[in-house]
């Protein structure tokens, strides 16, 4: 593997050295090794850019989308019904989240211990839904688990992402790298071969948002229905010509929190409108 | 006067290779899909911005040549393993015949 720069020089070292003796600076090295090469695609974006995505390169797309979000229908009220909705037993979603569910969402997804699984916001809260003995949501629904991600990251809302690995966690995170690097399907892309080798390029006249800052603003509503991250990743996939991973799958959730990982301390946004037929980044 | 004489004779030339179908396999998703990454020269395709490939240009193509061409349809991660053109022979996304038609479209561009 040629290392040419000392990020991934880094990089080389902590995959060399291995999962069992991965140092704690082993995440921060995948971060770097992804910077490096975006600012080497895209040089001179700024943070503020990477946390607006493909907008970042288009200001009329920018202009159109911000419009469609203001006219966007009330997904986060739907979620906001939703979150207060009464289990039999008297409780609510908001009763398994830290202060009702405010300020949590940039902390997703999480590395559960107990379980030894990535947990994503959409699985913490069907977990509130099954230990209260309620039924769960699909996790790809978005008339019900999307609304209610609208919601409940409407109320983090502004805030850094601040996704955690513990040293438990990266070789989750590592995985999750692994995929987002991998050439898949009857097309042959990996997602990096759009999102980072390809980052601020026009494919199918959509730019191409870079890998940093993907996690920040989801879900997206688009036609007045909310497409989670991960719905969005599916798509993506099928254009590829591979098979989707499943929702809520280890796949797709390593995916997530390595895209959540690298988007520390940008600014989270849900809500972001979509136009009909447009492609969100 | 002279350059619209060129270029009327390249649309001359390049006329019999500008079929639909050739047409179909560049633009449409389940076939190429070229055009989601490319450009084409005025007058030969879709407008587009797309520019995660080259722009595609007569001049550009008959430089490369027909094998060279069709050689990176049917597989560009052979001469660059960094390309991210899908791999439409190796994959089989498109078949040879359509491959031939496609190197022929893209030879006789304007």
């Amino acid at each position: 593997m040629p290392c040419p720069s000392p990020s991934r020089l880094l990089l080389c070292i902590a995959l060399l050295a291995g999962a069992t003796s991965a140092a704690a600076a082993a995440p921060d090295a995948v971060k770097a090794d992804v910077a490096s090469r975006l600012q080497a695609q895209v040089p001179g974006l700024s943070a503020a850019d990477y946390a607006l995505g493909a907008e970042a390169f288009d200001g009329e797309l920018r202009a159109t989308r911000e419009a469609a979000a203001a006219a966007a229908p009330g997904v986060v009220d739907a979620g906001k019904r939703l979150w207060n909705r009464k289990f039999a037993n008297g409780k609510t979603l908001g009763s398994c989240f830290p202060n009702g569910g405010r300020r949590v969402a940039a902390a997703y997804p999480q590395y559960d211990a107990r379980l030894k699984r990535v947990v994503t916001l959409e699985m913490a809260v069907n977990q509130c839904l099954k230990s209260n003995g309620e039924p769960i949501h699909e996790l790809a629904d978005g008339e019900t688990m999307g609304a209610i991600i609208a919601y409940l990251r409407s109320l983090s809302d502004g805030l850094k992402m601040n996704v955690r690995v513990p040293v438990a966690a990266e070789e989750k995170l590592d995985e999750g790298r692994r995929l987002y690097f991998t050439r898949m399907g009857q097309r042959n892309f990996a997602c990096a071969s759009c999102h980072v080798q390809s980052a601020g390029k026009r494919y199918a006249d959509q730019p191409l948002s870079p890998a940093i800052g993907q996690a920040t603003h989801w879900p997206v509503v688009r036609e007045g229905r909310a497409v989670t991250l991960q719905a969005r990743i599916r798509e993506c996939l099928e254009t590829m010509g591979a098979a989707p991973f499943p929702a809520g799958g280890d796949e797709l959730n390593h995916i997530e929190y390595f895209l959540a990982y690298i988007s520390n301390g940008l600014p989270l946004k849900a809500n972001v409108g979509r136009l009909r037929g447009s492609s969100p980044p | 006067m002279r350059r619209l004489g060129v270029a009327l004779l390249s649309c001359t030339l390049a006329a019999p290779a500008f079929g639909q179908e050739a047409l179909d396999l560049f633009v449409k998703a389940e076939k190429g899909n070229c055009i989601a990454c490319h450009q084409l020269p005025e007058g030969a395709g879709p407008v587009t911005r797309n520019d995660v490939g080259p722009r595609l240009t007569g001049e550009r193509m008959r430089a490369l040549g027909k094998p060279s061409i069709r050689a990176a349809i049917d597989d560009a991660t052979r001469a660059n393993p960094d390309s991210v053109m899908p791999p439409y022979g190796r994959h089989r996304i498109l078949d040879a015949r359509e491959i031939d038609r496609l190197t022929e479209f893209l030879h006789a561009l304007p």
